[in-house]
């Protein structure tokens, strides 16, 4: 059992474990992911490759991210973590620790890369260096017959504060994987939305503990903005239950019940009417369409089937129907009427405009937005968020303020007041005699040095 | 590109060759002399750079930010930027400029070629994240470059001393022991940029796109570059590898980085980083 110990928390499997996952992350860029690659791809692949797929598949390597072998190398890797950790508290514990005793002579000490020795300027004595050395920093220990100052001795908690974060992050998603609500959302201006899980587009991810988002909101107008084709903006406003107005935009999702309600698509809701040719109203609807990208879309009214393309900033091109742009400058639908499968009428339909056919008329007579929410919902967010910044305030403690520590003493050598002392620093030696030799010119105000 | 961002974009490629071209020049012939003149090429270069940033900025109405072209440029810039400071501090390490202009040129003359048109700021791309986000991602690539070019330049002065070559152009470097700390200390200026960047981007994509981890592929190599630079600085601390060994990791692991920053949208354009700017 002790070498089973001693295995799972030795260093040497801390690397191999992080090699493999770095191998499995580069395996998940090289092989299509199944949630990351569209449905039309993958199958085109399956239809071109099955037993490679197939075989991929068995394995887990198409959801590779959350394969078995991948849980199963996390797994380890917090393991391994964690055991690494608790034989290193020992050892944090005697390095933070203020060094006890008197110091060694710094002019044969070991493990002393800077040694060096200077005239103490006159008036000046070993008190007066020591409350330099503190004013610079150190935590001082001794007297001028041997002192030992110590910067930054905290600096190792910061090694166990960044693997901790380590498990905040791992904790943060556990609850997220858990708590994760998923679902598209289409609301078009005017619709009012409460939390009906039913109105979701296809079927929602639901949250394995929880409740999907109690929300109660209505959308009140839609404004995409586009320049020059680059979509620079899509603010929605929206009014919640309480009559409190918020808005939403790219970047800026909509929050409530721990839920993001992210804007990322717009398009047309027409208010199509069938009147008679009398103009009297027979049906009609506002018809969320999804006609993005120039596709085609289709809905029915009074016994009719219309397919429908749309073109936001209409023109002719080489005598075909074309879009300047993706604003709606000019918006025009090319309608196609079917009935029994036949088709009827052909021809556009602009705001206001009517296309006829059989004993109708088909009339646009508004043209608001629909707007597609991409709706989140999940717990544990503040915890992964508290891991990022211990993550990044512990590197930053570690590595930029770390140890350094100082013995010396001040003797009396031709009636003169002689500092000698001795440095060393975590991570350093070269620069390590830089650092000092800086930091003892700046505190005794001296231009050179004499070294011993 | 507007027509003077145009004139100083190329004005500053064709000085960095000249800069490069000096600095392979005084490898090669040993002859150190040129060197600091190349200095002062690098610091005009670096100016009329700024000043194509600046037409850019003023063409578009906001700094460039996304898109490969973009990228080159301002990432260009922070190493440009730091290996003028890094100069400014240490005159011994001048010769850093020796690899990483090298590096700009390939970026820049890369960028160039990938769409440089102007265009206005997306809406995916207006979130103060994004100046955390991208301003500590141009750190880090900074810092990792001068890594690698330090890295360069300790395993030709350790092979130039090993073979028993004199050439006076390596005594204008560190020695072998400092250029070795120097590469650690520039590592862990990267590591440290480069995880606020990793945790500035996560918490952005929550806002964006819905969740904080999307297993993206820019996202991915991001993650894979920052576990090869944390295994470096493991292997340094824990296991002691230091000098050629730690050299040559280096100058290998930025390759990850420039993957993450420039391969993955070269090869693909279904990465969630687009923003939709081609």
């Amino acid at each position: 059992m002790n070498k089973i110990i001693k295995f799972l928390s030795s260093l040497r499997f801390t690397l191999f474990l992080i090699s493999l996952l770095g191998v499995m992350f580069m395996l998940g860029l090289w092989i299509p992911q199944q949630n990351l690659v569209s449905e039309e791809i993958y199958e085109q692949w399956r239809h071109n490759s099955p037993k490679l797929l197939g075989a991929l598949e068995s394995i887990g390597f198409t959801s590779i991210y959350a394969s078995s072998t991948m849980l199963t190398l996390w797994a380890f890797f917090f393991l391994n973590l964690a055991l690494v950790m608790w034989q290193r508290i020992p050892l944090i514990k005697k390095r933070i620790a203020l060094p006890e005793g008197r110091p060694g002579n710094p002019e044969t000490a070991p493990g002393y890369p800077f040694h060096a020795s200077y005239q103490l300027p006159t008036g000046m004595d070993a008190p007066a260096v020591i409350g330099l050395l503190i004013s610079n920093g150190f935590t001082v220990s001794g007297d001028g017959e041997g002192f030992c100052g110590v910067k930054n001795r905290l600096s190792p908690i910061a090694f166990g504060l960044f693997h901790i974060s380590f498990f905040f992050i791992l904790l943060g998603g556990m609850i997220s994987v858990y708590t994760k609500f998923v679902g598209v959302l289409d609301l078009a201006e005017g619709e009012t939305f409460q939390g009906e899980v039913s109105r979701f587009n296809a079927k929602p991810q639901l949250p394995k503990i929880g409740t999907p988002p109690i929300v109660a909101f209505t959308v009140k107008s839609v404004l995409p903005t586009r320049i020059n084709g680059t979509p620079t903006g899509l603010k929605v406003n929206l009014v919640d239950s309480r009559g409190v107005e918020h808005e939403a935009n790219v970047n800026r999702p909509y929050k409530a019940d721990n839920s993001s309600f992210i804007v990322n698509t717009v398009g047309p809701t027409p208010l199509f009417v069938v009147q008679d040719r009398s103009g009297k109203d027979i049906d009609g609807a506002y018809t969320k369409l999804n006609l993005t990208g120039g596709k085609e879309d289709v809905f029915s009214l009074a016994g009719f089937h219309f397919r429908t393309t749309f073109y936001p900033d209409y023109y002719v091109k080489d005598g075909a129907p074309a879009s300047r742009s993706q604003e709606f400058k000019n918006p025009l639908f090319m309608v196609t009427v079917e009935q029994t499968g036949k088709t009827i009428a052909q021809g556009p339909v602009t705001k206001d405009g009517t296309l006829a056919f059989a004993d109708y008329q088909l009339v646009l007579k508004e043209l608001p937005y629909w707007v597609r929410f991409s709706v989140y919902k999940e717990r544990g967010l503040s915890i992964i968020y508290a891991g990022f910044a211990i993550a990044s305030l512990a590197v930053i403690w570690r590595f930029l303020f770390y140890r350094r520590e100082i013995i010396g003493i001040v003797r009396q050598e031709d009636g003169r007041a002689l500092l000698v002392v001795a440095g060393r620093s975590e991570f350093y030696k070269s620069l390590t005699e830089d650092e000092f030799t800086s930091l003892f010119e700046k505190i005794l105000a001296l231009k050179g040095r004499t070294d011993t | 590109m507007s027509n003077v961002e145009m004139i100083f974009f190329w004005i500053s490629l064709v000085i960095y060759s000249l800069a490069s071209g000096g600095y392979i020049y005084s490898f090669v012939f040993k002859n150190p002399r040129f060197m600091p003149k190349m200095v002062i090429l690098i610091l005009i270069g670096f100016l009329t750079h700024t000043i194509a940033i600046c037409a850019r900025y003023q063409a578009q109405g906001h700094l460039p930010w996304a898109g490969d072209y973009e990228s080159a440029m301002m990432g260009g810039w922070f190493i440009i930027a730091g290996t003028l400071y890094v100069g400014w501090r240490n005159k011994s390490l001048q010769a850093l400029a020796t690899a990483s202009v090298s590096l700009v040129i390939v970026m820049m003359g890369f960028g160039v070629m990938r769409n440089p048109v102007l265009t206005p700021m997306a809406a995916a791309l207006k979130n103060y994240w994004l100046y955390i986000h991208v301003y500590f991602a141009w750190l880090a690539f900074g810092a990792y470059t001068l890594a690698m070019a330090a890295g360069v330049l300790f395993l030709m002065k350790k092979k130039s001393l090993a073979a028993g070559v004199v050439n006076p152009s390596y005594e204008k470097f560190p020695s072998l022991d400092r250029l070795d700390e120097l590469i650690f200390r520039y590592v862990l200026f990267g590591f440290i940029t480069d995880t606020i960047m990793i945790s500035a981007g996560a918490i952005w994509a929550k806002d964006l796109w819905g969740s904080y981890w999307s297993w993206d592929p820019v996202e991915t190599w991001s993650l894979v570059s920052w576990l090869i630079y944390g295994i470096a600085i493991h292997l340094r601390i824990t296991f002691g590898w230091r000098e050629a060994r730690f050299a040559w990791i280096v100058v290998l692991a930025l390759s990850t980085v420039i993957i993450s920053f420039f391969g993955v949208t070269f090869v693909i354009d279904t990465s969630l980083h687009t923003f939709q700017v081609r």
